[in-house]
C-alpha cells in the first residue's frame, strides 16, 4: 500500500512539475538569452544550400561579439534536416520542446518547411524569414489573413520570372522568349511569372520546355529551343540542370540570351561548374553581389573573415544573414521588455526597411515584405555585374492586400 | 535536325550501353543486379578528380590510378561485403549491394562534399567538328563510340577465347558444374567484379562530363542503364549496348516531339517490351527444368 501511495504521489509531481519545464522552455528566452532555431539541410542531395543557415549563425556571432540584445545573448540551435521533411519535423520538435525556441529563421527546404509550418505557428513561435519562397503568405493565407508568425521576404518566383521577362523584353528587347522549366511547383511558378508578364505585351511564349529534376540528358530540349528561333530562354531549373543545359546547348551551336532564377545566382559556383559557360547569363537575385561595397555589406564581409574564415562568402551564405536581419532588427526594437506579441507588432510596423536586401514592409494584413529582385549578369571569371537594382513587380495583385 | 538528334541519341544510347554492360557483367554471373553500381562510378569519378586537383597530375595518369582503384573497389566490395554472407539468396546479395550503395555515397559526401565540382575530362562536349553541313559531332561522343566498340570487342574476344571468360560463362551457366570442373568459382566473381567496376568507372567519367560531378549524379544514369540493360537482355552483352542506343534514340525523338512523355516513354516501352519478350530484346530465354 505504502508503495503505491509513493507511485501516486512521484506520479502526480511529475505530472505538475513537467508541463512547468516546458512553459519555461516554450518562451524561448531568459534574461541571459534568446533561443532562436534553424533547420536545413547541411548533409545530404541539398548540402550546398546548407550555406545559408550558417550565414545567419554569422549574424547571430556578430552580434554577441558586441554585447547581444538588451543584455541578452543569442543562443542559436542548427539542425541538419539532410533536406528531408521527415528530419525537418524531428528537428524542429526536438529543439522547441527539449530547449524552447523563441523564433526560427531561414530553413531552405520547402517540403520541409510546409511539414513544419503547423506546428511552429501552433506554438506560437516566430519564423523570421522562412529561406524559401513557397513558404510565402500571399499563396498561403488562411481566412483571407496571413500566418501571424510567419514573416516573409524571399521574393515569390512569380513576381521574379515577371520581372525578368519585362527586362528582358523592354530593356533587351527580345521578340522570342521560351523557358525551359523544372516540371515540379517550383518550375511551374516560374512558368506562371513570366506568361503573366508576356500576356501584359499580347505576347506568347516561344517554346515552353518542361524538364524532370533527375534529367541527365537534355539533347531533344535544346535541339527543340534552338528549332524555335528562341532568343532568350529563361531557366527555372536546379543548378545540375542548368549546366547539362548550357554544356548541351554549346554543343549544338544554339546561343541564346540564357537568363536563370535567383537560385542560380551563386555566379562564382555556377562559372565553375559549368566550366565558364556561365559567363554572360543574366540571374535575378535576391541578395545584393557578394562583392557590393554596401557598408552593411562590408562590415559583414570583414565579420565573416574574423568569425568564419573557412567559409566561402557566397550569395547563399549571404542569403542566410539576410533572412535573420529583420529578427535582430525586431529584437533591438522592441527593447528589454521581450516578448513575442512586442516583437511582432514591431514587425509589422516595418515599412520600407533596410537591410542587406530590398526593403521590406510588413503589415498585419501582409507578411510577403517584399517583390523586389535585382538582375545581375555574370562576368569574367565568375564575377557580378549588377545590371538593374532593386526592381518590383509592377503586375503583383498582392500587394493590394 | 533529325541528323542531329539522331546523333545525340546515339551518344547517350551508347553511354547508358556502356554502364549497362557493366551492370550486366555482374549479373551474367551472378543472377546479381548490383545497386551500388552508380556510386561505384561515381567514387571512382571523384579519384579521378582529387588526383586531378589535388596532384595536378595529367589525365592519362590520373586516369590509370583510376582504373587501378576501380579494380580494388570491385574486389574489395566482392570480398568484404558479398562474400562473407552465409547462404545468400540473391535477394540477400541484392539488398548488401543497395547498402554499399549507401556507404558509398555517404563516404563521398564526407570526403568532397556535395557541393557540384566540373569535372575537367578531355575529351568535352564543347568542342564540337562539322561532319557534314549543320551536322556537329563533338569529341565527348566521338570518344562514347570508339570506346563503346572497343570494349565489345574486347568483351567478345575476352568471352570467347580466353579461359578465364569461358569460366564466368561456364559460373554463370551452374556454379556447382564449375566448381566440379575445377574452375575457382570465387576468385571468378572477383574478377567480375573488378572488370564490371572498370568498365562503370569509365562510364561514371563520361557521364560527369555531361553534367556535374556530385555525390548523387550516378543515380539516374544507373536507373537508366539498367533499364537498357533489362530492354536489351541482361544476360547479352551485346543486347545491352544496343538496348541503351534503343533508349537514346526513343528518348531523344519523344524529347524533341513531345518533351513532356520523355522521362516515362522509355519504360513504357521496356514494360511493353518485357510483356511480350521478359528476357528482353536481343536474349536468348532459358527455361529451367525442374
Amino acid at each position: 500500500m505504502k508503495k503505491i501511495c509513493y507511485s501516486i504521489v512521484l506520479m502526480v509531481a511529475l505530472i505538475l512539475v513537467v508541463p512547468l519545464t516546458c512553459s519555461a522552455a516554450e518562451k524561448g528566452f531568459d534574461d541571459k538569452e534568446i533561443r532562436i532555431g534553424q533547420f536545413g539541410p547541411q548533409t545530404g542531395p541539398a548540402a550546398p544550400w546548407g550555406s545559408v543557415a550558417r550565414g545567419a549563425g554569422l549574424l547571430f556571432d556578430l552580434v554577441n561579439e558586441e554585447g547581444g540584445i538588451h543584455g541578452r545573448k543569442i543562443k542559436y540551435y542548427l539542425r541538419d534536416d539532410q533536406y528531408n521533411p521527415a528530419l525537418a519535423q524531428a528537428a524542429v520538435k526536438e529543439v522547441v520542446e527539449r530547449y524552447g525556441i523563441f523564433a526560427f529563421t531561414g530553413g531552405v527546404s520547402g517540403a520541409g518547411g510546409q511539414a513544419v509550418k503547423k506546428f511552429i505557428s501552433d506554438n506560437k513561435i516566430l519564423w523570421v524569414v522562412p529561406g524559401t519562397s513557397s513558404l510565402n503568405t500571399v499563396d498561403d493565407r488562411v481566412d483571407g489573413k496571413p500566418d501571424p508568425y510567419r514573416f516573409c521576404s524571399y521574393p515569390r518566383f512569380q513576381d521574379e520570372a515577371s520581372v525578368l521577362t519585362k527586362y528582358a523584353v523592354e530593356e533587351l528587347g527580345y521578340k522570342k522568349i521560351a523557358i525551359l522549366y523544372q516540371n515540379d511547383v517550383f518550375g511551374k511558378v516560374g512558368l506562371e511569372g513570366m506568361t503573366q508578364r508576356l500576356v501584359s505585351y499580347k505576347m506568347k511564349c516561344v517554346l515552353e520546355i518542361p524538364v524532370e529534376p533527375t534529367e541527365k540528358d537534355l539533347a531533344s530540349q535544346m535541339l527543340r529551343l534552338k528549332n524555335s528561333g528562341a532568343e532568350a530562354v529563361l531557366m527555372w531549373v536546379s543548378p545540375t540542370l542548368c549546366v547539362i543545359a548550357l554544356k548541351t546547348s554549346e554543343s549544338i551551336d544554339f546561343k541564346p540570351q540564357w537568363i536563370a532564377n535567383s537560385g542560380l545566382s551563386d555566379l562564382a559556383l555556377m562559372h565553375h561548374i559549368t566550366g565558364g559557360l556561365y559567363e554572360g547569363v543574366i540571374t535575378g537575385a535576391f541578395v545584393p553581389p557578394p562583392d557590393s561595397q554596401d557598408p552593411l555589406m562590408v562590415k559583414y564581409r570583414e565579420a565573416a573573415k574574423r568569425l568564419a574564415p573557412e567559409e566561402r562568402w557566397s550569395s547563399f551564405y549571404i542569403a542566410g544573414i539576410q533572412f535573420a536581419e529583420p529578427l535582430v532588427e525586431a529584437l533591438r526594437r522592441v527593447g528589454p521588455n521581450l516578448s513575442t506579441e512586442a516583437v511582432m507588432k514591431e514587425l509589422n510596423s516595418f515599412r520600407n526597411w533596410k537591410g542587406l536586401g530590398a526593403p521590406i514592409t510588413w503589415t498585419e494584413n501582409c507578411h510577403q515584405g517584399t517583390d523586389s529582385v535585382q538582375i545581375q549578369k555574370c562576368g569574367p571569371g565568375g564575377t557580378y555585374i549588377l545590371l538593374k537594382d532593386w526592381t518590383e513587380n509592377d503586375l503583383a495583385t498582392w500587394k493590394n492586400y | 535536325m533529325i541528323g542531329q538528334l539522331i546523333i545525340e541519341g546515339l551518344a547517350i544510347g551508347a553511354c547508358y550501353g556502356l554502364f549497362g554492360v557493366a551492370v550486366a557483367i555482374i549479373y551474367k554471373t551472378s543472377e546479381v543486379v548490383n545497386f551500388g553500381q552508380g556510386e561505384m562510378g561515381m567514387i571512382s569519378t571523384f579519384i579521378a578528380y582529387h588526383i586531378l586537383i589535388q596532384y595536378q597530375f595529367p589525365f592519362w595518369l590520373a586516369f590509370i590510378i583510376t582504373m587501378i582503384f576501380a579494380i580494388l573497389l570491385g574486389m574489395f566490395i566482392e570480398f568484404f561485403l558479398l562474400r562473407p554472407a552465409k547462404d545468400p539468396t540473391v535477394l540477400g546479395l541484392i539488398i548488401i549491394t543497395l547498402g554499399a550503395e549507401m556507404m558509398l555515397m555517404s563516404l563521398v559526401g564526407w570526403k568532397w562534399g556535395a557541393e557540384q565540382k566540373d569535372f575537367a575530362f578531355p575529351l568535352s562536349v564543347r568542342d564540337t567538328h562539322e561532319i557534314l553541313p549543320g551536322l556537329k559531332l563533338n569529341e565527348w561522343t566521338m570518344g562514347v563510340f570508339i570506346l563503346t566498340a572497343l570494349i565489345m570487342v574486347l568483351l567478345y574476344l575476352f568471352f570467347r577465347y580466353s579461359n578465364l571468360g569461358v569460366a564466368m560463362r561456364a559460373t554463370q551457366q551452374n556454379q556447382n558444374a564449375a566448381k566440379i570442373m575445377g574452375i575457382k568459382v570465387e576468385r571468378v566473381f572477383s574478377f567480375t567484379w573488378a572488370m564490371s567496376s572498370v568498365i562503370g568507372a569509365v562510364a561514371a567519367m563520361f557521364f560527369a562530363a555531361r553534367s556535374v560531378l556530385d555525390p548523387t549524379y550516378m543515380m539516374e544514369p544507373f536507373m537508366r542503364a539498367f533499364a537498357a540493360a533489362v530492354l536489351g537482355g541482361l544476360t547479352s552483352i551485346p543486347g545491352v549496348v544496343l538496348g541503351g542506343i534503343s533508349l537514346g534514340l526513343i528518348e531523344n525523338f519523344f524529347g524533341y516531339a513531345w518533351p513532356h512523355w520523355k522521362p516515362i516513354v522509355a519504360f513504357v516501352v521496356i514494360i511493353l517490351v518485357l510483356t511480350l519478350k521478359p528476357s528482353g530484346l536481343f536474349a536468348k530465354h532459358y527455361v529451367k527444368k525442374v
